[in-house]
């Protein structure tokens, strides 16, 4: 007001001075760091956000449970004969199993092994197909000849015979080694795509650039190139988890997955399988955590994909 | 592009190679072993020793390979360590089953997943698509042995409307129409079961490839040239929209040999599937070999289709 009083505009309304302002507000966008601008592209995908926080409350109700619900799932009641197949009701929500478990606390118990297996897994499988994907898309000709080989071998079998074998020669039904297993099969696709990123990034500028001021080879590698190709790979991170989760849900359900007594909602499915006409329940507890679970991790991935790639069209 | 193959085909040479040398070792890491399952226990040693030696299980593992090899270029897949059945024969009696199995459900899922997707791109951002995009992820987070359970217990066992599992009913009164009845019966089942994580996934490609293909130009100028819009959508866009798909598709074929494995096991459907589960607990070597080996012929070599294809049906796409 000084400023319009000063120049001998003190007769200019205030009220037509706002719309341009609201106009220049509106052109001047906030600052915002590239984290905040791929959050926000996430939080436009609304599904996906549902999902995350579904998930969130999954991790907290399976890690968290045992503190609020004191059932204890190995339990077996010591009036077995009576308690056994209760219904879902107030004292349990989800009923009890066979022999008058409760079914709640073995969810969430079975939970906690179903995720941490898939979790697991899915950074075993990062790991070595990243180890592999990006000295063959680094260094490029015999070096990824042999390994993208060496991929193809297990591409090239049927994924449950190799499942099957695979499981049978190396698992004891133990946590530790249900979790290499299924590491060994989510490796290949991370391969071939940690590869393709390394053949697209590898003769960029910036590349040549740090090489130009004595980067060795490793440091281009994983300090220069992974970052920048982080994007698919977290992706692919994401929907692993959930496919792992239906392979150990597949291996249990063919009897190779996770052993009892540890409860995984592969194998209280497939547990559950034999009282389906008389406790529907011990199928379609664990079958829709299961189901639920993996189109959350779905629907992030997909969510992600839009946040992290910008050239993505929306759809 | 016959350079390309004849490379291609090179390249699966040593390539089946190392994959048997790497399925032999694994089985042969399996614990307990054929003879642990298979020999009766009050066999006498003599016995025993003369059953094994017919196996040809005394040799060292790399001799017992070799041999193996050398036996199955002459196309000899040895017989069944359960049954001493030649695993030719047994192969023959169930790859048929999975065939059938495997095509039925493919057609079936073909023209759902191309209808849909088709159906999702036209109707774009409108309920239909939003309806048909959650299905399609539903689909996709199920296990399939979940679908096979509830198809099982509603259409099976509340409805009683289909049979559960096999492939015919026992004793049934044989006439050539009733027995094709009864095992189209109980096709029906594990066909639609296995077709549907084959639509969830093909018509999204369906849908995406089908977006593409209605935004280009020569879309227009058709629509301009006055031809009706579903006639530009099923001779002008679907051909074009349909070079992806078919690749999946060749590649999801490639699978068949190994044979739908949960399906057949939820359904009891004697294919190749149920043959391997059933041989790795017996841990028939023989029958063990033959599927992964053909298996993976037919992957690679539906892979090798697969690119091919997309070669034919885009003339853009050329391989040096």
């Amino acid at each position: 007001m000084d400023l319009s009083q000063s120049l001998g505009a003190a007769d200019i309304p205030v009220e037509e001075l706002e719309p341009f302002l609201a106009e220049t507000a509106e052109l001047t966008q906030k600052r915002r760091s590239q984290g905040r601008i791929i959050f926000d592209r996430f939080m436009k995908h609304r599904a996906a956000v549902i999902s995350a926080l579904f998930l969130i409350v999954l991790f907290l109700f399976c890690f968290l449970g045992p503190l609020f619900w004191k059932y204890n799932p190995d339990l077996i009641p010591d009036d077995v004969v009576t308690s056994r197949f209760t219904a879902p009701n107030i004292v349990h929500p989800f009923g009890t199993d066979w022999v008058g478990r409760d079914e709640l606390a073995r969810a969430i118990s079975g939970g906690r092994v179903s995720l941490l297996v898939a979790v697991a897994s899915m950074f075993g499988a990062l790991v070595f197909g990243i180890g592999i994907g990006s000295f063959a898309g680094f260094y490029g000709g015999i070096v990824d000849n042999l390994l993208m080989r060496f991929t193809d071998v297990f591409l090239s079998v049927p994924l449950y015979l190799l499942l099957f074998v695979l499981s049978s020669t190396f698992t004891d039904g133990s946590l530790l080694s249900v979790v290499i297993l299924i590491a060994i099969f989510g490796w290949t696709t991370a391969a071939r795509l940690v590869r393709g990123e390394f053949l697209a990034h590898r003769d960029r500028e910036y590349v040549l650039a740090a090489r130009t001021i004595g980067a060795k080879n490793l440091s281009l590698m994983f300090r220069h190139i992974l970052p920048n190709a982080a994007g698919p790979i977290i992706v692919n991170a994401t929907l692993l988890v959930g496919a792992n989760i239906i392979l150990e849900a597949v291996m249990s359900y063919f009897g190779f997955g996770i052993k009892a007594p540890n409860p995984s909602w592969g194998n209280m499915v497939a547990d559950g399988q034999g009282y389906f006409d008389r406790a529907p329940w011990l199928v379609f507890v664990p079958a829709l955590l299961i189901f639920f679970t993996v189109l959350s991790f779905n629907l992030v991935g997909d969510g992600l994909r839009d946040a992290l790639d910008p050239y993505m069209t929306e759809r | 592009m016959g350079r390309y193959i004849i490379r291609r085909l090179l390249q699966a040479i040593p390539l089946l190679f190392l994959l048997t040398i790497f399925m032999y070792t694994l089985l042969h890491l399996m614990p307990g072993g054929p003879t642990g399952v298979l020999l009766n226990p009050r066999l006498s040693a003599a016995g025993r020793a003369a059953l094994i030696a017919s196996f040809g299980l005394n040799d060292p593992v790399w001799l017992q390979y070799l041999k193996w090899l050398g036996r199955m270029f002459m196309g000899d897949f040895g017989s069944s360590f359960a049954t001493y059945q030649p695993v030719s024969q047994i192969l023959a009696l169930r790859f048929p089953l999975t065939l059938e199995l495997f095509g039925w459900a493919l057609l079936l899922a073909l023209i759902v997943a191309i209808a849909l997707g088709v159906l999702s791109a036209v109707r774009h951002r409108t309920v239909v698509d939003y309806t048909l995009t959650t299905l399609s992820y539903f689909g996709l987070s199920m296990p399939i042995f979940l679908f096979g359970l509830l198809a099982q217990d509603i259409l099976g066992v509340q409805l009683k409307l289909l049979p559960t599992s096999g492939t015919s009913t026992p004793g049934l009164v044989f006439d050539p129409f009733n027995a094709f009845f009864d095992h189209f019966l109980h096709l029906l089942m594990p066909m639609m079961v296995l077709s549907i994580t084959f639509i969830a996934g093909w018509s999204r490609y369906m849908r995406s490839s089908m977006l593409d293909v209605v935004k280009q130009d020569y879309m227009r100028t058709a629509r301009a040239k006055g031809v009706s819009t579903l006639r530009a959508l099923v001779f002008h866009a679907l051909r074009n929209a349909l070079i992806p798909l078919i690749t999946v598709v060749a590649l999801d074929f490639g699978a068949v040999a190994g044979g739908a494995t949960i399906t057949e096991g939820v359904f009891n459907w004697p294919g190749m599937g149920s043959l391997f589960i059933d041989s790795l607990e017996g841990r028939d070597y023989p029958v063990l070999m033959a599927i992964l080996v053909l298996g993976a012929i037919f992957v690679i070599a539906f892979n090798l289709i697969a690119d091919i294809l997309y070669a034919v049906m885009d003339p853009r796409i050329r391989y040096s």
